[in-house]
C-alpha cells in the first residue's frame, strides 16, 4: 500500500482526494452512491451567516464538455448546518472542510466564530471567488489588499487551517495567493469557475438568468493546470488543484503540476463516486509504479 | 416522506422502439430495484454515454413498469445529442442509470376519480400513474393526450393495456379532437358530475400554467409534473429551482425540481409560463 496521506498545515488528509464545494451539497445525498470514507475531505456547500435562496432560474446550461452554472450561493444558512447538516458529516471518517461565504469580511468572521467549536470541522476553505453574486464573491480575490486583510482577519479568530479558494478571473492569480499566504492562509486551492456567458440565438436571451456564470467541467482542466502551475512556480505555499478533473489521469496532471491535493467537482453530477474511484486508482497506480508515497509524484513535473 | 437515497445501476437494455416518424421512441431496461422501488411520478437520470459530451446525464419520467419482470420503460423524442445517442441503443447495451429519483404522484386512498391530462411527451409517466391508481384504488379513470399532429398519437397506445376511457386531441386536427387538449377538459368539468376529479397533468410549463388555471377555476385538486434542466438529478448541484409559494410561511421561494418534485400541488408551484 502507498502512502496517499497530504498534511497541509495541521490539516491531515488521508488521501489527497476531496470533492468540491458545491458539487456534493452535505454529503448524505450521495451516501448511497460512493463511499463517502473512501474519500480524503469532503468541501461543504458554501456556508453564509442567512440562509440564502440562490439565483432564479435558469442556473445551468450545459455546453459541450462543460457547464455553467450560477446558483448564487443558495444554501441553509450556518445555524441549520450546524443543527442539521453537520451531524451526518460528524459520523464520517473524512475530513469535512467547511466552505465558508460571505457579503462582507464580518460574515466571514461570524459564520467562523459559530462553526469554530465544533471539532468535527477540520478547517475552512474561504470562497474568495463565487463569480455568481452581486456583492463579496470575486471581490475578495481580485484584489491582493483585500484577500491579505480579509485572510488575516479571519486568522486571527481561528486555529484551524484557512484555505483561500481563488479566482482564474484575473491576470495573477499568484499575487492574490501571495496575499492569502501573507495573510496567514495555510493553502490555496484553484481554480473557482471561469466566468463564461451562452446566448439562445432564437430567443436572443441568456441561456443562464444572471446573464454570465461559472463555467466548469473538463474543458476548463488546461486553464486550471495553467493557473496551479503559476501559483507553485511563484508562491511558497500548498495548493489544492481544482478545474475540470473527471479521472485518475486528470487528478495526476495536476500532482505533477504541483497541487498537493486535489477537488473532484462537476463530475461529481454525473458520477457521484468518480472521486472514491480515483483513490482506489490512484492506490493501483503507485503500487505498480514503485511509488512509495503521493509526494514522489507531487510537484515531479520535468521542464 | 422519507425517501431512500439514490442509487447507481448498470441497466440492460432489452428494447428500444421507434414508435413514431416523429422521432419518439420507448426504451425498456431491465433493473430489478428501480421497477419494484419507484412511485408514478418518479424519474430515472441517463449517463447516455461514457463521452465528455454530452457530459451530464437525461432525466427521463419513469414511463411503466413491471415488478415481476423488473424492468421499467422510458418515452422520450430526439432533441439533441444526447438522445440522438440513445436512438443507437441496442438490446443488451448496459447503461448507467440513477434511479428512481424525487418525489411522484400522491394517490389518495380512496381516490374515486382521476383525470389525467398529457401534453405531448408530458404523456411519459401517466401510463405509470394509470397503473399506480387502478393497483390503489377503483377510482374511475379519463386520460386526455394532447399532441400536435397523428403520428405523435403513437404515444396514447401506451394507455391500451388499462380499461379506461381515452380522449384524444391533435391540434392540427389529424386526428382525434382538433386543437388544445384542455378544450374538452374544460367540457368534462363544466358538465359537473357527482364526483369531483383529481386533476394529474404533465406537459410543457405554458400546458402546465393553464392545468393550474383549470384546477382553480374548477376548484379541484391538481397535482403537476414540471420539467427542468437538471445538473445532476439528486439535489446536490441545485440547479433545478421552481418558484412556489409557502402559504405557511407567507412567502415565496425555490424548491427543486428533482428532489422536491417533479410533481407539485399545482396550487404551490408559481409557473412563468
Amino acid at each position: 500500500m502507498a502512502d496517499l496521506s497530504v498534511s497541509i498545515g495541521k490539516l491531515k488528509l488521508k488521501n489527497p482526494v476531496l470533492v468540491a464545494s458545491g458539487t456534493f451539497g452535505y454529503g448524505q445525498e450521495s451516501r448511497a452512491l460512493t463511499d463517502l470514507n473512501a474519500l480524503g475531505g469532503i468541501v461543504t456547500k458554501s456556508v453564509t451567516l442567512k440562509r440564502r435562496d440562490g439565483n432564479p432560474p435558469p442556473r445551468i446550461f450545459e455546453l459541450p464538455a462543460g457547464m455553467l452554472n450560477s446558483i448564487g450561493l443558495a444554501n441553509v444558512g450556518v445555524d441549520t448546518f450546524i443543527s442539521e447538516k453537520l451531524p451526518f458529516l460528524s459520523e464520517l471518517s473524512t475530513a469535512i472542510i467547511a466552505n465558508v461565504a460571505g457579503s462582507t469580511p464580518e460574515e466571514y468572521l461570524q459564520v467562523i466564530e459559530k462553526l469554530d467549536e465544533h471539532d468535527s470541522i477540520s478547517a475552512y476553505e474561504l470562497n474568495f471567488s463565487c463569480p455568481n453574486v452581486k456583492q463579496g464573491g470575486l471581490a475578495f480575490s481580485q484584489d491582493p489588499k483585500v484577500t491579505q486583510q480579509v485572510t488575516r482577519m479571519l486568522r486571527d479568530i481561528t486555529e484551524k487551517p484557512l484555505i483561500a479558494k481563488l479566482t482564474p478571473n484575473i491576470t495573477r492569480v499568484s499575487e492574490i495567493a501571495q496575499a492569502a499566504k501573507d495573510g496567514g492562509a495555510d493553502a490555496v486551492s484553484l481554480i473557482n469557475t471561469l466566468v463564461g456567458m451562452a446566448v439562445n440565438t432564437q430567443t436572443r436571451k441568456p441561456q443562464v438568468h444572471t446573464v454570465t456564470a461559472g463555467y466548469s467541467g473538463p474543458a476548463v482542466k488546461p486553464v486550471a493546470l495553467a493557473k496551479v502551475f503559476e501559483v507553485v512556480q511563484n508562491v511558497d505555499i500548498p495548493v489544492v488543484g481544482i478545474g475540470g478533473i473527471m479521472n485518475l489521469n486528470d487528478a495526476l496532471e495536476f500532482f505533477i503540476t504541483g497541487a498537493c491535493a486535489v477537488q473532484v467537482g462537476t463530475a461529481n453530477f454525473i458520477d457521484p463516486s468518480t472521486g472514491e474511484k480515483m483513490v482506489g486508482g490512484l492506490n493501483d497506480y503507485c503500487n505498480g509504479n514503485g511509488i512509495d508515497a503521493i509526494s514522489e509524484i507531487v510537484g515531479s513535473l520535468k521542464l | 416522506m422519507i425517501c431512500s437515497p439514490p442509487k447507481s445501476h448498470d441497466c440492460i437494455v432489452l428494447s428500444n422502439k421507434r414508435l413514431s416518424e416523429n422521432s419518439i421512441y420507448l426504451t425498456r431496461l431491465h433493473c430489478p430495484d428501480i421497477a419494484q422501488n419507484s412511485s408514478s411520478g418518479q424519474f430515472v437520470n441517463i449517463k447516455v454515454s461514457n463521452e465528455l459530451s454530452p457530459l451530464l446525464r437525461r432525466p427521463f419520467s419513469i414511463c411503466k413498469v413491471d415488478k415481476a419482470e423488473g424492468w421499467f420503460e422510458v418515452l422520450w423524442q430526439i432533441v439533441g445529442r444526447g438522445t440522438t445517442l440513445m436512438a443507437g441503443y441496442k438490446v443488451d447495451d448496459v447503461i448507467n442509470i440513477i434511479g428512481p429519483l424525487g418525489h411522484g404522484f400522491h394517490i389518495k386512498s380512496g381516490i374515486e376519480s382521476a383525470i389525467l391530462v398529457g401534453g405531448g411527451l408530458g404523456i411519459a409517466p401517466l401510463p405509470f400513474l394509470c397503473q399506480d391508481i387502478l393497483e390503489k384504488s377503483s377510482a374511475n379513470i379519463a386520460v386526455y393526450v394532447g399532441v400536435r399532429t397523428k403520428a405523435d398519437l403513437a404515444m396514447a397506445e401506451l394507455f391500451n393495456d388499462f380499461d379506461i376511457n381515452i380522449i384524444q386531441c391533435t391540434e392540427d386536427g389529424s386526428a382525434g379532437i382538433q386543437g388544445y387538449v384542455t378544450k374538452p377538459l374544460i367540457e368534462k368539468l363544466a358538465s359537473k358530475s357527482s364526483v369531483p376529479p383529481v386533476l394529474f397533468s404533465c406537459g410543457p410549463e405554458v400546458f402546465l400554467k393553464r392545468m393550474v388555471d383549470i384546477s382553480s377555476e374548477f376548484d379541484v385538486e391538481g397535482q403537476i409534473s414540471v420539467e427542468s434542466v437538471m445538473g445532476c438529478g439528486f439535489g446536490i448541484c441545485v440547479g433545478c429551482p421552481v418558484e412556489v409559494q409557502d402559504y405557511a410561511e407567507g412567502e415565496r421561494k425555490y424548491k427543486l425540481t428533482c428532489i422536491d418534485g417533479p410533481v407539485f400541488d399545482s396550487r404551490e408551484v408559481l409557473l412563468v409560463g
